[in-house]
């Protein structure tokens, strides 16, 4: 069922099929004067999507960069053509730990993963990226305005390990997913049916308790080494963080924003691995018509994903498949219906995104959505000749409807498309990630 | 992050592996650096300090699991409160290493959710809130300091300073609006989330008052909750001041049904059975299969883990008990003759033949197994990783490898024999397969077979570049082999180390400590209730300081 969401999700809909979640709004009307500014500004937005356990040589399309045909994988893109960028041919960069980690480490940092413990049973084990992601740079300079700087949601995402993390707002700062749909609605949502008096109490409540919490912290760090103070202080800034959001609830925008709907789903339960997903594609789409944040992130299950397809008819798990050969047939037709499912997601969203109204056209207009893998090849564990998908032109800084190919042989560098990325959000940075890797903007992207 | 402590011979292996192509990996990673091995015969040698030598202890964090249990032991919550929270980082199967943690703002928003929530319990519950100081801080203001005081002795675990007790009752005064209860619940909630509570300072000075800290070592190491009050009364009262002291109190709460639960959940983690939550088969494959059995697994090996652990929790029965802990469900599941009683575990005796303590209960076989089929390398480097602490490199990053597909005409081992012919596998695998070979009478949701793939099945196999390498036939045997290893005493020593301490041995008190460790259990005939005493009399666990304080 979850293949037919309805791509339209205006308030109009959302508000009439929400008699099944009992939620009235009559708080929402508070927002609304925010909603002729909130329709001017017209802010850019991030959203990266990730798909796990490596593409396949088939998916890339065939023509000329203007003039081009989706592969099979790629073809539930053809609704968007003219709103999407594929890019194929870079070299994704990454180090450190085994092929996957690094994979996943170095997709949106480009750079390596510092020394530490995960690996237990890998040689040589490795910890966090050395470095911030590509999200966090660009939600310095646009998340600030928001209730939540930026907002990462997964699916099934499993272990807190290297394996299962892609953001980062700094080196050794790993940025769990949360792939609890309730609870992601509770965090962002509840605000929307909460009377304002009663919000404004239970705000300087908290404010109160963050503030003596903040303060045990600071004191009991100033007591300690530099390392454990390290560790201490990274507590007592999200502390501090929690209580600067305090002062921007309540902050909701947006003329098609709405309480979404969601339902209860056995979560972690394989089979639901579909419905847990719409449910936070909605919500992330929800999150952005709300301007409850500008960046956002949606982490299918994990690198080394074991996911089994069942819904496609598909009872092996992803990874075991991934490494199978080339000239497997079963293998390869599993592997292009599995990377072909993932992108039927990635239409959802982009139609999700298309279906909010916001100045002259839509929220997709406005926003970047980025799409990328981990590994350019799951069976042999290769990063060169990399894939990713653009959807959006974050308010007219890419052009799209366009095939970008590189010359795999050369290499290059995808920290170039990262660089584009936030010279397409306004930050002039001609660097990011490691420097050895990092010369300046892809040419010929923006 | 703290530079990386890790085992040097896996560091070893790491540099073996790096140098060379991906073929001779495994070769090299065979030659078995014999000296870096913890002694088992040498007497335990005195791993002295006084000296600097212990070098400092990292800052722990509670993990969930802890967190869970003190909160509700304070509070009332249920410890599922803590579910809510973002999953602990693992390392070699741990949750509790400290070098793993990271920290972000959801994960201190959960915890403000959790705190909030547990805060609201107690203050709901008017017998529990009034027990702390005999009165009802919620009901009679002059009761909110006492309560801060006794509340906050059981929460910080010491008692609290005098800054402390003005700045909670503040708290109280500012947020008790509408009524007291607001207030108090706001002081409860803010202290549930105090590093005092969360994480665990110690001093790091030598001759600061150490009992308080040493009361909550001993008390997270054996019960994994925080002190209790005899154990306070005593720490603060100096009685931890001495071995025997500490020895004492060591022994009162290994006999609660608390540290039960504590050795149980370190083996579910070294044995890496947490994958049985929500563990899924492939039910067209076996449809015997519903998902009330990861449940069942769970509190068979429970239950198991118990009555070992209140008799005598020996490598020997571990390993190799001919018996396990069933109620009707798992009796039937099984297939095997015993009194049903439902809803209940009892002690059923089995196949000697067959039957082999953890290594052939549900859980462990069908945690590492594939959804659709047995998996002879998970099984084999289960052993390999986790027995004998010696784990296998990954695949190299240039080969195509893969588990076969499932082919219904051929047996496992007939399509896992493609590993060891393949000179590319064979290196590694002939390390890992021929020991899961072993385990092909158990099915990939743990039952016994004769036949698979239309052919008898044949469950010999070997172990191959350990201290007791032979051929074997089946599960019980090799459990035999295993429990006399010296090697397999060593890994189970460090495996005990890295929860205990919460990192990896590297510094020279440690590894000195880790020996100390290994002979206690060769000379307990691998008892593992004597190791966890035994960890409690090293100067590693009784002297050890924090770092000193940054300037």
């Amino acid at each position: 069922m979850i293949h037919l969401r309805s791509p339209r999700l205006s308030r109009r809909t959302l508000l009439t099929s929400a008699a099944g979640a009992s939620i009235a709004l009559p708080w929402l009307e508070a927002f609304a004067p925010r909603r002729a500014s909130a329709q001017t500004a017209a802010p850019q937005r991030f959203v990266v999507m990730f798909s796990p356990d490596g593409l396949l040589p088939s998916w890339t399309p065939t023509g000329t960069e203007t003039d081009f045909t989706l592969s099979t994988i790629l073809s539930p893109l053809a609704p968007h053509q003219d709103d999407i960028v594929v890019v194929r041919g870079l070299y994704q960069e990454g180090g450190g730990g085994d092929g996957h980690q690094n994979g996943i480490g170095g997709m949106l940092t480009g750079t390596t993963l510092n020394t530490g413990p995960f690996g237990g049973t890998q040689a040589p084990p490795a910890g966090w990226a050395s470095g911030p992601s590509v999200d966090q740079r660009i939600a310095d300079a646009i998340g600030n305005a928001t209730k939540l700087r930026s907002l990462e949601l997964g699916v099934q995402v499993g272990a807190a390990d290297n394996w299962g993390r892609m953001c980062y707002r700094a080196s050794d700062q790993p940025l769990p997913p949360e792939d609890d749909p309730s609870a992601v609605y509770a965090r962002v949502f509840a605000d929307l049916h909460t009377d304002p008096a009663v919000l404004a109490a239970e705000r300087a409540r908290q404010k109160s308790i963050l503030d003596a919490v903040g303060a045990d912290y600071a004191r009991v760090s100033a007591t300690l080494g530099s390392a454990d103070r390290q560790r201490l202080d990274a507590h007592l800034d999200a502390v501090r963080d929690l209580e600067v959001r305090l002062t921007k609830v309540g902050q909701l925008g947006g003329a098609a924003c709405a309480d979404p709907t969601i339902h209860a789903v056995p979560k972690d339960d394989n089979d639901a691995y579909p419905d847990v997903g719409g449910l936070q594609l909605d919500l992330l789409a929800m999150a952005l018509a709300c301007d409850v944040t500008r960046v956002a992130s949606l982490q299918w299950s994990r690198s080394v994903s074991q996911t089994r397809f069942t819904w496609l008819g598909i009872t092996d798990g992803h990874h075991d498949l991934s490494h199978l050969g080339d000239g497997d047939a079963s293998a390869v037709d599993k592997l292009t219906r599995i990377n072909q499912w993932y992108m039927s997601e990635l239409a959802a969203l982009i139609a999700k995104l298309k279906a909010i109204p916001e100045g002259d056209g839509s929220v997709l207009d406005n926003t970047v959505i980025l799409y990328c893998n981990e590994l350019a090849k799951g069976n042999t564990h290769s990063r060169v000749d990399a894939g990713y998908v653009l959807a959006g032109s974050g308010g007219g800084a890419f052009e799209t409807g366009r095939f970008v190919r590189f010359d795999p042989s050369q290499q290059i560098p995808h920290n170039g498309l990262l660089i584009s990325l936030l010279n397409a959000f306004g930050i002039a940075d001609t660097q990011f990630g490691k420097p050895e890797w990092s010369d300046g903007p892809l040419s010929g992207l923006i | 992050m703290r530079p990386l402590r890790l085992g040097d011979k896996i560091a070893r292996l790491a540099a073996a592996v790096a140098a060379c192509a991906g073929l001779v990996a495994c070769a090299a990673s065979r030659e078995k650096p014999q000296s870096e091995e913890p002694s088992t015969d040498a007497p335990a040698p005195l791993c002295a300090a006084d000296d600097g030598s212990l070098g400092t202890a990292a800052l722990r964090r509670l993990t969930r699991f802890e967190y869970g249990r003190t909160i509700a032991d304070l509070t009332g919550a249920a410890a599922s409160v803590t579910d809510e929270l973002v999953p602990d980082e693992r390392s070699f199967g741990f949750d509790d290493q400290a070098d793993t943690y990271s920290v972000s703002t959801l994960h201190v928003s959960k915890y403000f959710d959790v705190a909030n929530a547990a805060a609201a319990a107690l203050v709901g519950d008017s017998t529990r809130l009034s027990a702390f100081a005999g009165c009802d801080p919620t009901a009679d203001s002059a009761c909110v300091e006492p309560f801060v005081r006794a509340f906050g002795r059981r929460a910080y675990r010491r008692t609290l300073t005098a800054e402390e007790v003005s700045a909670l009752v503040a708290l109280e005064r500012a947020t008790a609006t509408p009524g007291d209860a607001d207030g108090v619940s706001a002081l409860v909630a803010a202290m549930l989330q105090s590093p005092e509570l969360l994480y665990r300072p110690e001093p790091s000075a030598p001759d600061a008052l150490f009992g308080p800290a040493l009361a909550t070592r001993l008390s997270y190491l054996v019960t994994a909750t925080a002190p209790d009050d005899e154990l306070l009364d005593a720490a603060e009262g100096g009685a931890l001041d001495t071995t025997e002291g500490l020895l004492a109190q060591t022994d009162r709460l290994l006999a609660t049904p608390r540290a039960t639960e504590a050795f149980t959940h370190f083996m579910f983690e070294w044995w890496d059975l947490d994958g049985l939550d929500g563990l899924q088969k492939d039910q067209a494959l076996y449809r015997a299969w519903d998902a009330s059995l990861p449940g069942e697994f769970t509190r068979e090996t429970q239950a198991f883990l118990a009555g070992a652990w209140n008799d005598t929790p020996s490598l020997a029965v571990l390993l190799g008990a001919p018996y396990s802990y069933l109620d009707s469900t798992l009796l039937g599941f099984y297939g095997v003759s015993g009194t049903p009683v439902p809803g209940t575990f009892v002690r059923v005796a089995l196949d000697p033949t067959r039957a082999s303590g953890l290594l052939t209960q549900g859980a462990f076989l069908a945690v590492h197994a594939k959804a659709n089929q047995t998996s002879p390398t998970l099984r084999g480097k289960f052993i390999r990783e986790r027995l004998f602490c010696d784990p296998p490199p990954p695949p190299p990053p240039n080969i195509v490898v893969s588990p076969p597909t499932v082919d219904p005409r051929l047996s496992t081992r007939q399509r896992f024999a493609q590993h060891t012919a393949d000179e590319n596998c064979k290196s590694c695998h002939q390390l890992m397969d021929p020991v899961g070979f072993l385990f092909e009478h158990y099915d990939a949701i743990g039952r016994w077979r004769d036949v698979d793939g239309g052919q008898a099945v044949d469950a010999t196999g070997y172990l191959v570049g350990t201290d007791v390498d032979a051929n074997f036939d089946g599960v019980p045997a090799l459990a035999q082999a295993l429990v006399q290893s010296d090697e397999v005493r060593s890994c189970v020593a460090r495996q005990w180390f890295r929860y205990a301490f919460g990192h990896e041995a590297t510094s020279a008190a440690d590894t000195c400590t880790l020996s100390a460790l290994a002979g206690e259990l060769a000379s307990s005939n691998g008892d593992l209730k004597r190791v966890v005493r035994a960890t409690v009399e090293q100067q590693l666990f009784q002297n050890q300081r924090a770092e000193e304080a940054a300037p």
